[in-house]
């Protein structure tokens, strides 16, 4: 785990890269290809200190990407449908049992995995950073989503953290509000 | 791009049927890309990349029960393997998947309505799409005083959960998810549309209120099998109750299992204890299966880390003195209590009543909790599945890292249904870590059996699933000795992945598998063409019967 000294450090990392990358506020990069279009949204695993801490000092660095916090449960599910429903492009940053659920939840959304850092898999140290920090301003390299798809272990129990980013594709989107009759 | 076609069909019949499907549901619901075939690939699968991986050749998404009746017609035309799923996420008894590799995969997620909700009467009506965590939000929106029983993933379908035979954590009645349902809406494979019980009268106005109706009771027909594609059904829904608490009983010694499991039998068949059940054991620091309570703190007495670690097995009576001389009990049983308090302390009365004559045993109710619980509440709870509340929490809890050298990717489960007695229980407790420690599979020395159903235990073993083609052949195989072995013992699965839909289905073979041979003869009369879901739960066609001699 993190020291706060170690996680303000590589928060100030981050913040400094991030910004050298460009990511921002909603629709501040118009005109973008497609990979590199730009972030709707972060996503945190509440699940995780460190995620938190990272959260607190993108917002505390007053960055206008919003910052959802993810817990598996059915309050924040609901909020986090609203905020894929709005969204084209999304990051994050959690456990490979919560990128696991959210990956498959946001299949219905027609978003696909598109990018995943393993440089996460030992902590979020400066190269996981610098990932986070890539996919925040869209100029990481992606990759095809079934070799993604295989390529991680769904665990929590793990203690590892992924650094990801997801895309709306042309597939399917299934979510599209539940019908009454 | 080569298009993957279903066995016997024709790449001009594909080609036509495909189109023809695009007509009724629009060019934009039909999928054949690679892409959008990897979703409908079962995670968990153990024969993943391998050459009898079951995939779809396409998939088709209606929005509707009468497209459903005109894609199925399209089916028999031109003789199309389908497939239909409901939301796709029965993970660990199988995905999206098709059990038939090259069926088209009907999915009816879009088909998400919720179609009736009555308070008064406690029942829902929902189509296949609609998921634990949707009806969850309804009635929280429309501030109903209902509940309903979710399974552990909370982004099952309810419909598609219960016709899986899937289960809950709340009252008995509700918890077993296909028993708990009434009325049922269905395309049979000839593309007649069909309601069960009160539903076949026109205009029917009890149809979510009276399961048996008028003639033979054919529901359970349309569970575990391939006799149509269902498009409504009924459930009975919990009136919300007032209060929720947990009551713990500690009981010293290991065979006490056994006296403790008989009071708590009488307690359910006579209604007195209706809520969910669970072993743990503060011993072995192990929690049982039945849900997410009870959990036991991890054990740090090392005398008796010595005993649960010897490599020869657990000796239980050194376990049961060595327990004893550091005064931990062997068992905590922890029941949930739903209600009126005064209901809930006269259960509990009846609860110490019945355990008392157990020597050594300990009681301690916690305190009782106005409901809704706040959030604050339930953010301390581990799950809130046993008030009714869907999470994903489930899948923050699997232990399995690495098995052979390959990461776990997922789990496959083994759950053998054994008798409702401390006897049983002790000898599948005996079985299965025998199984365990000769294959080192990861898990707690000793496992406990689950309670969710009335009247039988459910023993859950969750196997490692890998990315490995010869570690996955190997687990494929364990997975078989279980069966085998739990068969000669008398005790058979409730439900399984397709993988293993024939074997399993092989060890019910009384009289010459009468029974499969019953279902096959349904299948051919109803399903003449065999395009219906071939070999789920290993009812096969006639023409694949044939093909596999």
């Amino acid at each position: 785990m993190l020291t706060r000294r170690t996680a303000v450090g590589a928060g100030l990392a981050f913040g400094s890269v991030a910004c050298a990358a460009g990511f921002g506020a909603y629709g501040q990069a118009p005109g973008r290809t497609r990979e590199g279009r730009s972030i709707d949204t972060l996503f945190i695993d509440e699940s995780f200190e460190t995620p938190r801490q990272m959260a607190a000092l993108v917002e505390a660095g007053g960055r206008a990407l919003p910052v959802v916090r993810i817990r598996l449960e059915a309050a924040d599910l609901a909020g986090l449908q609203r905020v894929l429903e709005k969204s084209q492009a999304v990051v994050g940053l959690s456990s490979g049992a919560t990128l696991f659920c959210l990956e498959r939840i946001a299949w219905d959304q027609g978003f696909r995995l598109t990018g995943r850092s393993q440089r996460c898999a030992s902590g979020p140290g400066e190269a996981c950073l610098q990932d986070l920090a890539a996919f925040l301003g869209g100029t990481h390299p992606a990759a095809s989503p079934p070799s993604l798809a295989r390529a991680y272990r769904p665990s929590r129990a793990d203690g590892l953290l992924h650094a990801w980013v997801m895309r709306r594709s042309a597939g399917p989107q299934f979510r599209q509000g539940r019908r009454d009759v | 791009m080569t298009m993957k076609l279903p066995q016997n069909v024709s790449q001009a019949d594909f080609t036509a049927a495909l189109k023809a499907f695009a007509g009724i549901v629009g060019d934009q619901w039909v999928f054949t890309t690679d892409e959008d075939l990897e979703l409908y690939r079962d995670s968990y699968s153990l024969m993943w990349g391998e050459a009898d991986e079951r995939t779809a050749s396409a998939a088709v998404a209606p929005d509707n029960a009468d497209q459903v009746v005109e894609l199925v017609k399209i089916a028999n035309q031109y003789r199309i393997p389908i497939y239909p799923i409901s939301t796709g996420k029965n993970l660990g008894y199988g995905g999206a998947a098709p059990a038939f590799a090259g069926s088209v995969v009907f999915d009816l997620k879009r088909m998400n309505r919720i179609v009736e909700i009555d308070e008064r009467n406690g029942y829902v009506v929902v189509e296949p799409g609609v998921s634990y965590f949707d009806l969850h939000k309804y009635i929280q929106e429309k501030g109903l005083k209902l509940w309903i029983d979710c399974a552990g993933p909370g982004w099952g379908s309810l419909l598609g959960n219960a016709l899986d035979g899937g289960l809950g954590y709340t009252l008995a009645t509700y918890r077993s998810h296909f028993d708990a349902q009434c009325g049922i809406e269905v395309v049979l494979p000839n593309g007649r549309m069909m309601r069960t019980g009160m539903g076949a009268l026109p205009g029917a106005k009890t149809w979510q209120q009276f399961k048996p109706g008028f003639g033979p009771r054919i529901d359970g027909l349309f569970k575990q099998s391939n006799y149509g594609v269902v498009t409504k059904m009924g459930f009975w829904l919990m009136p919300a109750p007032e209060n929720h608490t947990t009551g713990v009983v500690t009981i010293p010694r290991f065979r006490d299992i056994i006296p403790l499991v008989d009071a708590i039998g009488r307690l359910e068949q006579s209604k007195i204890v209706q809520g969910l059940w669970n072993l743990s054991s503060p011993t072995t620091g192990t929690s049982g299966d039945g849900g997410p309570g009870g959990g036991a703190s991890k054990q740090k007495d090392s005398k008796i880390l010595a005993i649960l670690n010897d490599p020869g097995g657990v000796d239980m009576d050194k376990l049961d003195a060595a327990a004893g001389a550091a005064g931990i009990p062997f068992w905590a049983c922890e029941f949930n209590f739903y209600g009126p308090k005064k209901l809930i302390k006269a259960q509990w009365d009846c609860v110490r009543d019945a355990l008392k004559e157990i020597s050594g045993a300990k009681f301690k109710l916690d305190e009782i909790r106005a409901l809704p619980l706040s959030p604050e509440e339930l953010a301390k709870m581990r799950d809130a599945v046993t008030l009714g509340i869907p999470t994903l929490k489930t899948f923050d809890l699997g232990p399995m890292l690495s098995y052979e050298g390959e990461d776990v990717v997922g789990h496959i489960f083994f759950s053998p249904i054994i008798p409702r007695t401390g006897e049983a229980a002790i000898e599948a407790m005996d079985v299965f870590a025998t199984i365990a420690r000769k294959y080192k599979l990861p898990y707690p020395p000793v496992q406990f059996p689950a309670s969710m159903f009335e009247r039988a235990f459910m023993y859950v073993v969750a196997l490692p699933v890998t990315r490995s083609p010869t570690v996955n052949a190997k687990i494929r195989e364990m997975f078989r000795e279980l069966v085998l072995i739990a068969a000669e013992r008398g005790w058979g699965e409730y439900r399984t992945a397709p993988a293993f839909y024939d074997l399993i289905m092989g060890t019910y073979s009384y009289n010459d598998h009468a029974l499969l041979e019953f279902l096959e003869t349904i299948k051919d009369a109803v399903d003449p063409n065999g395009i219906m879901s071939a070999g789920r739960y290993a009812i096969w066609p006639r023409h694949l019967r044939d093909a596999k001699g």
